[in-house]
C-alpha cells in the first residue's frame, strides 16, 4: 500500500469530484480489504495492548459502581449547591460524544455527502457506545439504582406515575429513544456487510452467528428497494431525532432559573456542541485505526479534511453561542446574568472558563489552514484537545452556575473525589472495550456502500457518462 | 441527463417587465404608505408598517446569500441549475440598504421614538433596565452597525454575484475556486451581521426584552422567505417558458426538502425552544415580550403561525410525491411566502405598555383590560400594512428582475453545471 | 416467496419442467441464475427480462444498484404510508399517556381506569402541552423507527434463514462482487429451453442452476 498517492489524489478537484476509494477499482477487492480486518488470525498487537488496559478500567468501573450502590452517593463530591457535579458532566460529554455517529450516519446521508461512507459505520458504533456511557451515570446518580424502573411509566399499586412536566423524564424519553434508534440504524445498516461475512465465513461457528444476524440478507433487489426507503426513512427520522436529543439535555439546564442555565440559545447551542465533541472523537479514534489496520484507501486524508471543515464549523457556532451569552447577559442589564458570567471568566474556576474557550474556540481555527487540516498528527491533537475541552464546557456550565448563584450566603466550591475520578476514567474503559470488540467482530466499514459509491458502481457507465469519470481519474 | 434548451436560459422581455411593474408598484406602495402613515398617533404606524416590510424583503434575500455561500462551501453538484435564481435575490442586497437610509436618518436625526422607544432619550433616562444598555441602544453607535451590516451584504453579494456572472462569460474556472475560498468567510460575516442586524432592527423594538436565540429564530424566517420564493420563482420562469429542461423534478423535490427542513421543521424547533423555555422558568422580563402575543387577536396569530407554519405544511410537504409536482409545490410554497409574511408582523407590530403590566396585579386584569379594548396590544391591522407590504414586495420583484435581466438564468459555464443536470434523486 | 413444486405443477399454464438434476438426481429445479461481473450488465439483462414479461424473477447484487428497481419494474413500496401511520401512533399514544398519568380531569375519558398522580409543579398547569412536547416528539420517532424496521424485514418476508439463493454456493459471490439474475421455475413463462436461451442471449458469465 503506497501514501504517495493518497495525498496527491485526494485534494478536490474544481472539474469533477475526486475519488473517495483509492488504489481499488473492482468490488472484490474492497470486500477481501475491508474483511480482512475481521478476518485476520490475531488482530495487530496494539489491539491486545488496549484491550487490556481498557478491560481493566471496565471492571475498575464495574467495581467502583458497586461501591457507589453500596455505600451511597456521599462518595462523589457532589454537595449542597454543587447537587449535580461529575455525573451530569460526564453524561453530557458521552451523550455528545454519541452525536456524530448518527449524524454522519444520517444528516450527512440527507445531504448526500458520499464521504460519510467510509466513516459511518463506527461512528455508529462509538454513538451507541458513548450513549451506553452516558446512560450509566444518570443511572447511578439516582441513588437507588433498584428503583430506577420507576424512570418509566409502569402501572402500579401505588398509582404513582412520571411527572411528564420535568426535563428530566424529557431526557429519559430522549436518550431512550436515541439509543434504541441508533442501535436499529446501525444493524439494519450492517446486515447486508454481516451477509458477506457470512458468505465469506471459513468455518461453521462464523457462518452461523454471521448468518443469524444477517437476518438471511441475499442481496435481492426486490428487498435493496424497501431497504433503501427504509434507510432514508431512518435517516429522516434520526435526523430531527438527534437534534432533539442534545436539546432535552440542554433543556435539564435552560428550563431553570439559574443564571447562566436558562438561557434561550441552549438548544442549537448544545447541538452544535455535540457534534463538534463527536466529530473530534471521530478523528481520534478514526486516526490510529486507519493507521492500524490499514484503511487508508478508505479513510482517506480528504476525509480527515472534511470531518476537520466540521470540526472548524461547529467550533465556530460554538464560539458564537458563547459570545452570544456573554453578549445577551450583558444587554439584559440583568445583575445575576451578568455576575453569572464574570464569574466564569474570572472567578473560582476562570482556569476551567479559559481551557475550555482555547480548546474550544481558539484550537479549532487552525483548521483554516489548508496544512493543518491535512497532517494527521495536528488533526489528532487538535481533536484530543477538543474533547478535553467539550468536557471543561460541560463542566464550567455545570459546576460554575451552581457554586455561585444569587446569594453569597449559598456559595460553594465543588471538589471531585477519587471514586468520581476514576469512575470517569473508567466509563473510558468501557467505552474502549466495546469499541475493541466491534472492531474485531463486525464490519467496520460499510463495505455494501462503499461499493456503492465507487465509479465502477454506476450503471450507466461506459455509455452517456463516460466523459465524466476521464475527469474524475485525470 | 437533462439538456438545457438555450434558448430559454435568459429572461428576456419578463425583466423590463418585470422592473418596471415591480418598479411602479413598488414607487406606488411607498408612496401611498406615506400617504397613508400619519394617524392621530403620529408615524408609528407607518414606520412599523416600513420596518415590517423591509424585513421581509430583506430576509428573502439574506436567505439567497446564505443559500449561494452555503452552495459553494460544500462544492454541492445538485444545485447549480438554481443558483443563479438565488443570486438573483442575493443581488438585492446590492440596493436594499437605499431602502435602509431613511430608517438610519430617522433614528441618527433623534426622532427614532416613534419606531424605538430606546431612540428616546428621556425615555431612557427613566428606565433603569433602558439605561444599562443605553451604550448599545445608542443611536449613533447602532447606525454605524447598521451601516456596517448593509455594507457587508452589498459586498458579498456583488462579490458572489459578480463572479459568478462574470464566469458566464469567461468561463474561468479559477472563478469557482475564489469563490469556494471566499464563502467560509462570507459565512462567518453574514452570521454575525445578519444575527444582529435581527437583534438591532426587531428586537429592540421592545427595548427590556432579550432572547440569545433571537438571531437563530430571525435566520429561520429569513431561509423560509427564501426557500419559497425560489421555488415559486423557478415555477414562475418554467411555466414562462424559461429554463426548459434544466430544473427537474429532482430539484424540485430537493428545494421542496429544504423549506421543509429549514422553513417549517427547523423554524418550529427553534420557535418552540425559544418560548418553551422563557414559559418555563416564567421570569417577567421575559415573558413580556410573549404577553402581547397571546393577547387580543393576536392570539389567534400565534395560533396560525403555530397551525400555518408548522403543522399544515408539515402534513403537506412529508411526503415525496407533492415535492415533486411542480403545481402542488408552488402553491404550498406560496402559502409558506405567506406564512414568513406573518412571522415577520407577529415579530415587529405587538407591543404593550410596560407600565400596564408593572400596574397589573395579576394576569386576568391585563387579559380583561386587552378585551375591554381599554389595554393596546398594538393590533392595528391598517391600510399602510398593505402597502408598504405590496411596495417592498413590487421592489423585491424589480431588483430580482434587474439582477437577472443581463445574465443567463443558470450558470452556464460552472464546471458542476452538467452533475446538475444529471441529478436524480433517490 | 416459498413454493413447493406440486404448486408450480398444479398450474395449468405450467408447461412441462425439467424438474429433476441430472446431477443429484433428487433435487427440484428451483430456478435458473445468470451471473455478470458489472451493474451495467445486469442492468441491460434485468430491461430485457422485464420486457420479456417474467414475473417471478430478482436480481441478487452486493449493493444496490441504481435504478436497477425500477427497470426491474419493481412499484414503489408502501413502507412510508406505514410509518406515517406507526408515527401517528406513537404521537396519539404519547399524548394520551401524559394527559391520562399527570392530570385528573380528563380520566373519565379513560376506557382503562388510569389514575392520574396531579403533581404540581411550578405553577404548570396540570396538562402543560409546551411540557409534553418533547416526550410526543420522541416516542413519535421512535413508533416511526420501529415501524420502518419492523415494516421493511415483514415486507421483505425477512429474517428467512433458508432460501435457494442462500443455499447454493455458486451465488455467494452476490454478497460480493458479482450480479445474478434468477428466474424461479414457477414462472408462469419458465419454460427451461426458452428461459436458457434468453438467459444466454444476455451474455452472462456463468449459467447456474438453483435446486429448492
Amino acid at each position: 500500500m503506497t501514501t504517495l498517492p493518497v495525498d496527491k489524489t485526494t485534494v478536490e478537484h474544481t472539474s469533477g469530484r475526486s475519488p473517495l476509494v483509492l488504489n481499488h477499482t473492482s468490488f472484490g477487492t474492497v470486500t477481501s480489504e475491508i474483511c480482512r480486518v475481521n478476518e485476520a488470525k490475531k488482530p495487530p498487537f496494539a489491539w491486545y495492548a488496549t484491550m487490556a488496559i481498557s478491560s481493566c478500567l471496565a471492571l475498575m468501573l464495574g467495581l467502583l459502581i458497586g461501591y457507589l450502590i453500596i455505600t451511597g452517593v456521599g462518595v462523589w463530591g457532589n454537595n449542597n449547591p454543587v447537587m449535580w457535579g461529575f455525573p451530569i458532566v460526564n453524561f453530557v460529554f458521552w451523550v455528545g460524544i454519541g452525536h456524530a455517529g448518527t449524524l454522519i450516519s444520517a444528516i450527512l446521508f440527507l445531504f448526500r455527502q458520499k464521504w460519510r461512507t467510509s466513516i459511518n459505520r463506527f461512528a455508529e458504533a462509538m454513538t451507541i457506545f458513548a450513549v451506553i456511557c452516558a446512560g450509566t451515570f444518570p443511572g447511578i446518580h439516582i441513588g437507588r439504582v433498584w428503583l430506577a424502573y420507576w424512570l418509566f411509566p409502569i402501572p402500579n399499586q401505588m398509582s404513582m406515575w412520571p411527572q411528564f412536566r420535568s426535563p428530566l423524564l424529557w431526557d429519559v424519553f430522549a436518550v431512550g429513544t436515541y439509543f434504541t434508534v441508533s442501535l436499529v440504524f446501525w444493524y439494519i445498516g450492517m446486515v447486508p456487510d454481516l451477509a458477506t461475512l457470512r458468505d465469506r465465513a471459513t468455518n461453521k461457528i462464523k457462518a452461523v452467528s454471521y448468518g443469524i444476524f444477517a437476518l438471511g440478507w441475499r442481496g435481492s433487489m426486490r428487498h435493496w428497494h424497501r431497504y433503501e426507503r427504509a434507510y432514508l426513512l431512518l435517516a429522516a427520522l434520526a435526523t430531527p431525532l438527534v437534534l432533539s436529543v442534545h436539546s432535552v439535555v440542554s433543556f435539564d439546564f435552560a428550563v431553570a432559573q439559574l443564571p447562566g442555565w436558562h438561557t434561550t440559545i441552549f438548544p442549537p447551542y448544545f447541538v452544535a456542541g455535540a457534534i463538534f465533541s463527536g466529530f473530534a472523537m471521530v478523528l481520534t479514534l478514526a486516526i490510529p485505526a486507519r493507521e492500524l489496520w490499514g484503511l487508508k484507501n478508505f479513510i482517506t486524508l480528504r476525509h480527515m479534511e472534511n470531518m476537520a471543515k466540521i470540526i472548524l464549523l461547529t467550533g465556530t457556532m460554538v464560539g458564537y453561542a458563547y459570545s452570544m451569552e456573554f453578549f445577551m447577559a450583558w444587554y439584559s442589564g440583568e445583575v445575576y446574568e451578568q455576575f453569572a458570567f464574570i464569574n466564569r471568566a474570572f472567578g473560582q474556576y476562570a482556569w476551567a472558563y479559559w481551557i475550555m474557550v482555547s480548546c474550544n474556540v481558539v484550537t479549532p481555527q487552525i483548521f483554516w489552514f489548508k496544512w493543518c487540516r491535512r497532517n494527521i498528527w495536528v488533526l489528532f491533537s487538535a481533536s484530543l484537545l477538543v474533547n478535553i475541552g467539550m468536557w471543561f464546557e460541560r463542566f464550567v456550565i455545570a459546576v460554575t452556575s451552581l457554586a455561585n448563584d444569587f446569594l453569597p450566603s449559598s456559595w460553594g466550591w465543588f471538589e471531585p473525589t477519587w471514586v468520581d475520578i476514576l469512575t470517569f476514567l473508567g466509563s473510558f474503559g468501557l467505552f474502549m472495550t466495546l469499541f475493541l470488540l466491534f472492531i474485531r467482530y463486525l464490519p467496520i466499514l460499510a463495505i455494501a456502500e462503499i461499493k456503492g459509491v465507487m465509479p465502477e458502481a454506476n450503471p450507466h457507465a461506459g455509455h452517456d457518462h463516460d466523459h465524466d469519470h476521464e475527469e474524475v481519474k485525470s | 441527463m437533462n439538456s438545457i434548451d438555450t434558448k430559454t436560459i435568459r429572461m428576456g422581455g419578463l425583466a423590463p417587465t418585470g422592473v418596471v411593474l415591480g418598479g411602479l408598484v413598488g414607487l406606488g406602495g411607498i408612496a401611498a404608505s406615506i400617504a397613508l402613515g400619519a394617524d392621530e398617533s403620529g408615524w408609528t404606524n407607518f414606520w412599523k408598517s416600513y420596518i415590517f416590510a423591509f424585513m421581509v424583503i430583506t430576509g428573502i434575500s439574506l436567505g439567497g446569500l446564505f443559500f449561494v455561500m452555503l452552495q459553494h462551501i460544500t462544492r454541492a453538484g445538485w444545485s447549480v441549475v438554481v443558483r443563479r435564481l438565488s443570486e438573483g435575490f442575493a443581488s438585492n442586497l446590492r440596493w436594499l440598504w437605499i431602502a435602509f437610509v431613511p430608517v438610519i436618518i430617522l433614528v441618527w436625526s433623534g426622532e427614532g421614538a416613534v419606531l424605538y422607544p430606546w431612540a428616546d432619550p428621556v425615555v431612557v433616562q427613566n428606565d433603569p433596565v433602558l439605561l444599562k444598555k443605553a451604550g448599545y441602544l445608542d443611536p449613533t453607535f447602532w447606525s454605524i452597525r447598521a451601516i456596517c451590516f448593509l455594507f457587508i451584504w452589498a459586498a458579498l453579494a456583488q462579490f458572489f454575484v459578480g463572479q459568478s456572472i462574470r464566469q458566464d462569460s469567461d468561463g474561468d474556472v479559477s472563478r469557482t475556486r475564489r469563490m469556494q475560498a471566499a464563502a467560509p468567510v462570507g459565512i462567518l460575516l453574514y452570521g454575525i451581521s445578519q444575527t444582529f442586524a435581527g437583534i438591532d432592527w426587531v428586537m429592540t423594538l421592545e427595548p427590556t426584552w432579550f432572547s440569545t436565540m433571537f438571531g437563530v429564530y430571525w435566520f429561520a424566517v429569513s431561509l423560509t422567505g427564501f426557500f419559497s420564493c425560489l421555488i415559486l420563482l423557478a415555477c414562475f420562469l418554467q411555466s414562462a417558458g424559461r429554463l426548459k429542461g434544466a430544473i427537474s423534478k429532482d430539484h424540485y423535490q430537493d428545494m421542496g426538502k429544504l423549506l421543509f427542513a429549514f422553513g417549517v421543521v427547523f423554524w418550529a424547533y427553534i420557535g418552540y425552544s425559544q418560548f418553551m423555555l422563557i414559559w418555563y422558568a416564567n421570569i417577567p422580563i421575559e415573558t413580556g415580550w410573549f404577553l402581547p402575543r397571546q393577547m387580543g387577536p393576536w392570539k389567534w396569530v400565534s395560533l396560525l403561525l403555530i397551525l400555518g407554519h408548522f403543522a399544515l405544511p408539515f402534513v403537506l410537504l412529508v411526503s415525496r410525491w407533492p415535492k415533486r409536482w411542480k403545481n402542488a409545490l408552488a402553491a404550498i410554497a406560496l402559502w409558506m411566502v405567506l406564512m414568513m409574511i406573518v412571522d415577520v408582523y407577529w415579530l415587529v407590530m405587538p407591543t404593550m405598555s410596560a407600565k400596564a403590566v408593572h400596574d397589573a396585579t395579576n394576569l386576568m386584569e391585563l387579559v380583561d383590560a386587552v378585551d375591554a379594548g381599554t389595554l393596546s396590544v398594538g393590533w392595528n391591522l391598517t391600510v399602510t400594512n398593505f402597502t408598504a407590504l405590496v411596495g417592498m414586495l413590487g421592489l423585491l420583484v424589480a431588483g430580482t428582475c434587474a439582477g437577472l435581466w443581463r445574465c443567463s438564468l443558470v450558470p452556464a459555464a460552472d464546471p458542476r453545471l452538467d452533475e446538475s443536470l444529471a441529478f436524480e434523486n433517490l | 416467496m416459498t413454493t413447493s413444486p406440486v404448486q408450480a405443477d398444479a398450474r395449468p399454464d405450467a408447461m412441462v419442467v425439467d424438474d429433476m438434476n441430472p446431477d443429484t438426481g433428487t433435487s427440484q429445479l428451483w430456478g435458473l441464475a445468470a451471473e455478470f461481473s458489472t451493474p451495467a450488465a445486469i442492468m441491460e439483462a434485468a430491461k430485457k427480462v422485464h420486457a420479456a414479461g417474467y414475473r417471478w424473477w430478482d436480481c441478487h447484487t452486493p449493493f444496490p444498484v441504481h435504478g436497477l428497481d425500477f427497470a426491474m419494474g419493481i412499484k414503489y413500496t408502501i413502507l412510508p404510508i406505514i410509518v406515517f401511520f406507526g408515527g401517528l401512533t406513537g404521537t396519539c399514544l404519547a399524548l394520551l399517556l401524559q394527559v391520562f398519568t399527570n392530570s385528573l380531569e380528563l380520566n373519565i375519558w379513560a376506557i382503562v381506569p388510569v389514575v392520574g398522580y396531579q403533581f404540581e409543579v411550578s405553577g404548570k398547569p396540570l396538562i402543560s402541552l409546551p411540557a409534553f412536547i418533547p416526550v410526543i416528539f420522541e416516542v413519535t420517532v421512535l413508533f416511526s423507527a420501529l415501524t420502518t424496521v419492523g415494516g421493511m424485514l415483514f415486507l421483505n418476508k425477512l429474517p428467512c434463514l433458508y432460501h435457494p439463493v442462500l443455499k447454493s454456493p455458486k451465488l455467494k459471490r452476490a454478497t460480493d462482487d458479482r450480479f445474478y439474475l434468477v428466474i424461479e421455475s414457477r414462472d408462469p413463462k419458465f419454460v427451461r429451453p426458452r428461459t436458457e436461451e434468453l438467459l444466454e442471449s444476455l451474455k452472462p458469465d456463468a449459467l447456474i442452476e438453483l435446486e429448492a
